[in-house]
């Protein structure tokens, strides 16, 4: 079967749709797979202790979607070929709720499924050239701080000390 | 050799445009647009924060780029992640 039946990568303009969490199931389900995960990242009330209104999330589409694919590769070889993936990322201005990302793996068990479920959220929160501006209640607004990606290209060496970004805080 | 660069996340808050263009001697590296950026931020960017641009990665469509790699004529500036 074409790669392509096996992971949806897309980026989705929440002015025009919302993420559809079923049709991650759906795309992820098959009768060989006895096991399904899915994480589902919302917009939260509190960030750092304050209270937040909305945010508002930017991205670079294009790269954005070919670290998908790459995570989702990476995914495959590392579980196996037969696994379905699914990663959803949406832009634009989100309220307080909505849905933010939808990732999901099937799989013949559970344990692959949800080893590439984390991974592949791990990798678009770390990977994949997305950024948040949240806005707090008082009005006041703030893009957050996050993971660099100086040095992740593929033939780049390790980070030298001066540029190693500190992304131990993963509550981001 | 003009250098057309996108600009996203932070870089937004610094300017109206979403874009800038950097003029470069031909054969230019990725390097030389990371100090020809820095010396734009330090001349019309007062409120980019120290460290910001070290962070910073600058990445084609398909990949972040190696930094002694030639510059490409467009290439996006990115600020730290924080998808999901």
């Amino acid at each position: 079967m074409d790669p392509k039946h096996y992971r949806h990568c897309a980026v989705v303009d929440i002015a025009r749709q919302p993420l559809d969490t079923a049709a991650a199931i759906d795309f992820v389900s098959d009768e060989a797979h006895g096991g399904l995960a899915v994480f589902v990242g919302k917009v939260r009330r509190q960030s750092h202790g304050r209270a937040v209104l909305g945010i508002d999330y930017d991205l670079y589409q294009p790269l954005t979607l070919r670290q998908f694919e790459r995570a989702c590769a990476t995914v495959l070889e590392r579980y196996g070929p037969t696994l379905k993936l699914y990663v959803a990322h949406a832009y634009g201005s989100l309220k307080l709720g909505d849905l933010a990302v939808v990732v999901a793996a099937g799989s013949p068990h559970r344990d692959e499924a949800f080893r590439a479920c984390r991974d592949l959220i791990e990798a678009v929160k770390h990977e994949a050239p997305i950024w948040k501006r949240e806005h707090y209640v008082d009005g006041s607004s703030e893009w957050s701080e996050g993971c660099s990606l100086c040095y992740r290209g593929e033939q780049s060496p390790a980070p030298p000390a001066a540029h190693a970004h500190d992304c131990a805080d993963h509550r981001h | 050799m003009q250098i057309e660069v996108q600009l996203f996340g932070a870089f937004r808050q610094f300017q109206p445009e979403p874009r800038l263009t950097l003029e470069l001697p031909e054969g230019a590296s990725v390097t030389d647009v990371r100090r020809a950026l820095a010396a734009h931020a330090a001349a019309h960017w007062p409120r980019c924060p120290a460290g910001l641009l070290d962070a910073t990665a600058l990445a084609s469509a398909e990949a972040v780029l190696d930094e002694s790699a030639p510059a490409p004529t467009r290439l996006a500036v990115l600020p730290p992640v924080s998808g999901g």
